[in-house]
C-alpha cells in the first residue's frame, strides 16, 4: 500500500510539474509584457522596459521558470502586474469561497443524486420512469438559467436566500449558509442528476448478483440489503461519478460566482485573464490543478479501499 | 422490483424532513436578514472592479470618480448642482494671460499616513504627470492639450501651475480624479498605493475589502467634511452581471445599484426607485480622417453619409430600448444641444448614396472595424444599415485588449461611449489630440469652437461655441452618433432617500446619498 501511495504521489507532483510548466510558457506566449501591462496603454518603450528588465523578463526562460517555482514551492505565487498584492495571499482568500462552492454542490449532488437512484433502480415502473425524466431534464438545462429561475423565486419573489454575495464562516456561520444556499443548489442540480442515472445502472446491476440474492433468502433486513451491501457493491462508479463532479464544480464554479458575485477563484481567473495580469493566471492555474490532482489522488485511495480486487493486488 | 420495505421508507422521510428543517431553518434566517433596516450603512451595486488598477485615483479615469471621492479629497470639489466649488484649494486666480494658476490651500488636512497637506505635496502631486500610467494626468503631461510646463511652491499653503498655454476655466479639472491629493507616503512610494490607499477623503478603506468583489470604507473622523457623509461605512458591492445588480437590489443586498436600460422596469416593477441621466454618448468615432487606413474616410462627404445611412431609431428600438436614438454628437442635456441635427442628419439612405457617389465612391467600399463583446449585437445593426448603401463593413472581433486598442491606428473607425461633462477636455485629451486622432488630422472649425468654448465667460458663450462644436463633430463625420444611454440609479426607497445628480454627472456625489427619513 505505502509503494502504491508513494508511486501515486509521485505521478501526482509530476503532473502538478507539467501545468506549470504548460502555463508558464503560455504566459509567455501571450502578446505584450509584465511592463506593458503594469504601465499601461500610454507607456513609452523605455519604461516599458525599465519595469521588464526590473522583473527580469528578459532573462533565459529556463532561469525564469526556475525561480518562479522555486519561489511557488516556498508559497509564494509571485505579485499582480496590476497593483502589487501578493498573488498567493489572494487565492489564499478566494480558494474557501470556490472550495465551499465545489464540496457544498458535490454533497449535495451526491445525497440527491444516489437517493433518487437508488429509488429508481429499487421501485422502478412509474418512479424510475419519473426519475429519469427529472435527470433528463436537469442534465439538459444550464446552469446559469437554473440559476437565474432560483434567485428570481427564492431571492427576487420571496427573499428566502440572499441574491448575490459571500459571507464568510468566520463572520456568521448562519449568513455564510444562506449565502451558499443558491448557488450550491444552482451547481448541484446537474450533478445530482448525473450521480443519479449513475447510481441507478450500479444499482441494478448490483441487485442482480448472487450474493445479493442469498442475503434476501436469508432474511436479511432490506434497508441492510439495500444500503450495505448492494450499494457498496455499486459505489465504486458512483464514487468516481461524485470525484468527477468535485472537479467540474471546482473548475466550472465561474457561471456561479459571476451570477451570485462571490469572490472566489472564478472570479479572478476573469479579471486576471482580462488584465493579462500573467502572475495571477500563473496562480490560478497551479492552485486548480492541485486540487484536481489532490482530488484523483483521494479518488484512487478510495477505489483501491472500496474495490476487494484492486486491494488484494 | 420492489425492495424498498416499510424501514427503507422511514429512513427515506427522516432523510428528507431533515433536508426539509434545514432549509426551513435557513429561510427563517434569509427574511429577517432582508427585511432589517441599518441607516448607518450603504451599499452601492457597481458594474466593474471599482480599484482594478489599485488606490492611485490618478491612474482612473473620471467614471470612478465616486468610488475614490470617499478615500481621496480634490483640490477643486465637484457641487451638487454640477458647478465646481472649493476643495483642498479654498482659493484660485489666474495669472492675467491664464497661464499660470494660483492655488491657495486648507490648512490642517491630514492623511491616513499621517502627513499634512502643503504646496510641497501638491507640487509633489502633480509632478508625478510625466508617469504614463497615470491617466488621469494625460492632458496635462508633456504635448497634451493642457500641458503643465511647472509647478512651483510660492508659500506652504500656495502653489503655482504654470500652462504651456493659456487655460482659462482649468480649475474645472480639479474637480476630477485629476485633482485628487495623495498622500506624502504615497507618492513616495507608488507601488504602496497598488494596496493602500493614502488620502485624506472622508472614509478610509476597511480591512474586510475584498479586491475586485467589495470595496468597504469606513468614516474618517480625521476628515473635517465627514459629517457632510450621512452613512457610517458605504461598500462598493462589483456585481458584473446587470440582471444579478437588478436582483441584488431587489432582494435587499444593495441599497443603490448601477441598472442598465433593460433592467429599469424590473426595478420599477418591484416598487423601486429609479433615477435617471443622460450624458453617455455611444458613438461611432472616425479614427482615420487622413485616409491612410481607408481611402474613402479622407472624404467628409463619405464620413457624412454614415450619418445619413443608419437608422439609430431601428437600432435604439431593437437593442436599447429605453435609450435616446442620437444625431447630435453632444447629450441632449449639454447646452450645445441642437434639434437642427435630429432633422439634418434624419435617415436617408438615398442621400447617403448619392453623397457617396459626389465623393467617388458610387460602388460603394469595404473597411473593417475591430468590435467586442459589448459593441458586436450594435455593430451588426449597423452593418446591415451601411450594406444597404454599399458599404461593406467587417466585423473582426479583438481577440485581446491589445489589438482592440492598436485599433485606433490600425482601422478607419471605431466606437466607443463617451461621456461629455467636460466637452473641453474630452476635445483636447481625446478627439483633437488624443488616441481618437493617431493620424494627426485637423479641423479648423474644431479647433476654433473647442477654443471657443475654453475661453467662454457666461452661458451663452458657453451655448453658442458648444453648439458650433457639437455641430461641426457631426457635419464633419468625426462622430458618428448612435445613441444616448441613460444613467440608471436604482435605490431602495424604504432605506435611500431619492438618489440625485450633480448636474450632467453620472455618478452621484457620495454625500448626496441619505436615508430614507
Amino acid at each position: 500500500m505505502a509503494l502504491f501511495i508513494t508511486k501515486r504521489l509521485l505521478m501526482a507532483l509530476a503532473t502538478v510539474l507539467v501545468v506549470a510548466v504548460l502555463a508558464f510558457l503560455l504566459v509567455h506566449a501571450m502578446p505584450g509584457s509584465p511592463g506593458a501591462v503594469s504601465l499601461g496603454a500610454g507607456a513609452s518603450r523605455e519604461a516599458i522596459d525599465e519595469v521588464n528588465g526590473r522583473l527580469g523578463w528578459n532573462d533565459p526562460l529556463l532561469s525564469q521558470f526556475f525561480r518562479w517555482l522555486g519561489d511557488a514551492v516556498q508559497g509564494n505565487l509571485g505579485t499582480s502586474l496590476i497593483d502589487g498584492r501578493s498573488v498567493s495571499a489572494d487565492l489564499g482568500n478566494r480558494l474557501p469561497v470556490t472550495a465551499s462552492l465545489a464540496a457544498g454542490a458535490t454533497v449535495l449532488s451526491a445525497i440527491l443524486g444516489i437517493g433518487l437512484g437508488v429509488s429508481a433502480a429499487v421501485r422502478g415502473g412509474l418512479v424510475d420512469r419519473i426519475v429519469g425524466g427529472i435527470c433528463g431534464l436537469a442534465v439538459a438545462l444550464p446552469a446559469f438559467w437554473i440559476g437565474i429561475i432560483f434567485v428570481y423565486l427564492f431571492a427576487v419573489q420571496s427573499s428566502v436566500f440572499p441574491a448575490t454575495g459571500y459571507v464568510p464562516f468566520e463572520v456568521s456561520p448562519q449568513d455564510w449558509g444562506m449565502s451558499l444556499a443558491l448557488p450550491v443548489i444552482t451547481l448541484a442540480v446537474g450533478g445530482a442528476a448525473f450521480i443519479a442515472r449513475q447510481t441507478r445502472a450500479s444499482m441494478l446491476e448490483a441487485l442482480q448478483q448472487e450474493h445479493i440474492r442469498t442475503l434476501r433468502a436469508t432474511a436479511t433486513p432490506t434497508w441492510k440489503i439495500l444500503y450495505i451491501h448492494a450499494l457498496r457493491y455499486a459505489s465504486l462508479p458512483i464514487v468516481a461519478g461524485i470525484a468527477l463532479q468535485f472537479i467540474g464544480l471546482f473548475g466550472g464554479s465561474v457561471i456561479a460566482e459571476q451570477l451570485f458575485a462571490m469572490p472566489g477563484l472564478g472570479q479572478a481567473v476573469q479579471t486576471s485573464v482580462s488584465t493579462h495580469d500573467a502572475p495571477a493566471v500563473q496562480g490560478v492555474v497551479v492552485i486548480a490543478t492541485v486540487v484536481v490532482v489532490a482530488v484523483n489522488l483521494v479518488l484512487e485511495l478510495a477505489t483501491k479501499f472500496l474495490d476487494p480486487k484492486l486491494r488484494a493486488s | 422490483m420492489k425492495l424498498l420495505n416499510s424501514t427503507a421508507r422511514r429512513s427515506a422521510a427522516v432523510l428528507a424532513g431533515a433536508l426539509l428543517m434545514s432549509s426551513l431553518t435557513a429561510c427563517g434566517g434569509g427574511t429577517q436578514a432582508a427585511t432589517a433596516v441599518n441607516k448607518d450603512t450603504l451599499t452601492i451595486a457597481v458594474d466593474s472592479d471599482s480599484a482594478s488598477f489599485g488606490f492611485d485615483p490618478l491612474r482612473v479615469a473620471d467614471a470612478q470618480r465616486q468610488f475614490f471621492e470617499g478615500l481621496y479629497e480634490n483640490l477643486m470639489t465637484l457641487q451638487p448642482d454640477g458647478s465646481v466649488g472649493p476643495g483642498l484649494a479654498k482659493e484660485f486666480s489666474y495669472s492675467a494671460d491664464n497661464t499660470v494658476l494660483t492655488l491657495t490651500l486648507k490648512e490642517g488636512v491630514i492623511f491616513t499616513d499621517g502627513a499634512t497637506l502643503d504646496a510641497a505635496l501638491v507640487k509633489a502631486n502633480l509632478d508625478r504627470r510625466s508617469d504614463p500610467a497615470l491617466s488621469a494626468y494625460s492632458a496635462i503631461a508633456k504635448g497634451g492639450a493642457q500641458e503643465i510646463t511647472s509647478v512651483s511652491v510660492v508659500s506652504p499653503t500656495q502653489v503655482a501651475i504654470k500652462f504651456a498655454k493659456p487655460q482659462p476655466g482649468f480649475e474645472k479639472n480639479l474637480a476630477s480624479t485629476m485633482g485628487m491629493v495623495v498622500g506624502k507616503s504615497g507618492v513616495a512610494d507608488t507601488a504602496s498605493l497598488g494596496k493602500t490607499p493614502d488620502g485624506s477623503g472622508p472614509y478610509t478603506l476597511d480591512p474586510s475589502t475584498v479586491k475586485g468583489n467589495k470595496y468597504v470604507m469606513v468614516k474618517n473622523d480625521k476628515n473635517a467634511d465627514a459629517a457632510d457623509y450621512a452613512y457610517k461605512k458605504i461598500t462598493f458591492s462589483v456585481i458584473q452581471d446587470p440582471q444579478a445588480r437588478a436582483n441584488a437590489l431587489v432582494s435587499g443586498q444593495a441599497d443603490v445599484a448601477m441598472l442598465t436600460s433593460p433592467t429599469v422596469d424590473f426595478a420599477k416593477s418591484k416598487g423601486l426607485g429609479v433615477s435617471q441621466i443622460g450624458g453617455t454618448l455611444h458613438t461611432m468615432v472616425s479614427f482615420d480622417k487622413t485616409g491612410k487606413t481607408a481611402p474613402a474616410f479622407a472624404s467628409e462627404k463619405v464620413r457624412q453619409a454614415f450619418q445619413f445611412a443608419i437608422n439609430r431609431q431601428s437600432l435604439v428600438d431593437a437593442l436599447h430600448k429605453g435609450d435616446i436614438a442620437a444625431w447630435n454628437a453632444l447629450p441632449k442635456d449639454s447646452a450645445g444641444f441642437t434639434d437642427e441635427l435630429n432633422t439634418k442628419f434624419a435617415y436617408d439612405p438615398a442621400k447617403a448614396k448619392s453623397l457617396l457617389a459626389e465623393a467617388g465612391y458610387g460602388n460603394g467600399f469595404e473597411f473593417t472595424i475591430v468590435g467586442s463583446a459589448e459593441t458586436q449585437t450594435d455593430l451588426q445593426a449597423v452593418q446591415k444599415d451601411l450594406a444597404a448603401v454599399g458599404i461593406k463593413m467587417n466585423i473582426k472581433m479583438a481577440s485581446s485588449t491589445d489589438e482592440a486598442f492598436a485599433a485606433v491606428a490600425t482601422t478607419p473607425l471605431g466606437y466607443a461611449a463617451l461621456g461629455w461633462d467636460n466637452p473641453v477636455g474630452l476635445m483636447y485629451g481625446v478627439v483633437l489630440n488624443g488616441f481618437t486622432n493617431v493620424q494627426k488630422a485637423s479641423d479648423e472649425q474644431l479647433t476654433a469652437a473647442t477654443g471657443e468654448a475654453a475661453a467662454a465667460k457666461d452661458d451663452a458663450a458657453k451655448k453658442t461655441a458648444l453648439t458650433k462644436l457639437n455641430t461641426r463633430l457631426v457635419e464633419s463625420g468625426w462622430m458618428i452618433p448612435l445613441y444616448e444611454s441613460l444613467t440608471n440609479q436604482g435605490y431602495n426607497t424604504k432605506k435611500v432617500q431619492q438618489v440625485k445628480f450633480a448636474g450632467s454627472n453620472a455618478y452621484p456625489l457620495l454625500s448626496s446619498y441619505a436615508p430614507a427619513s
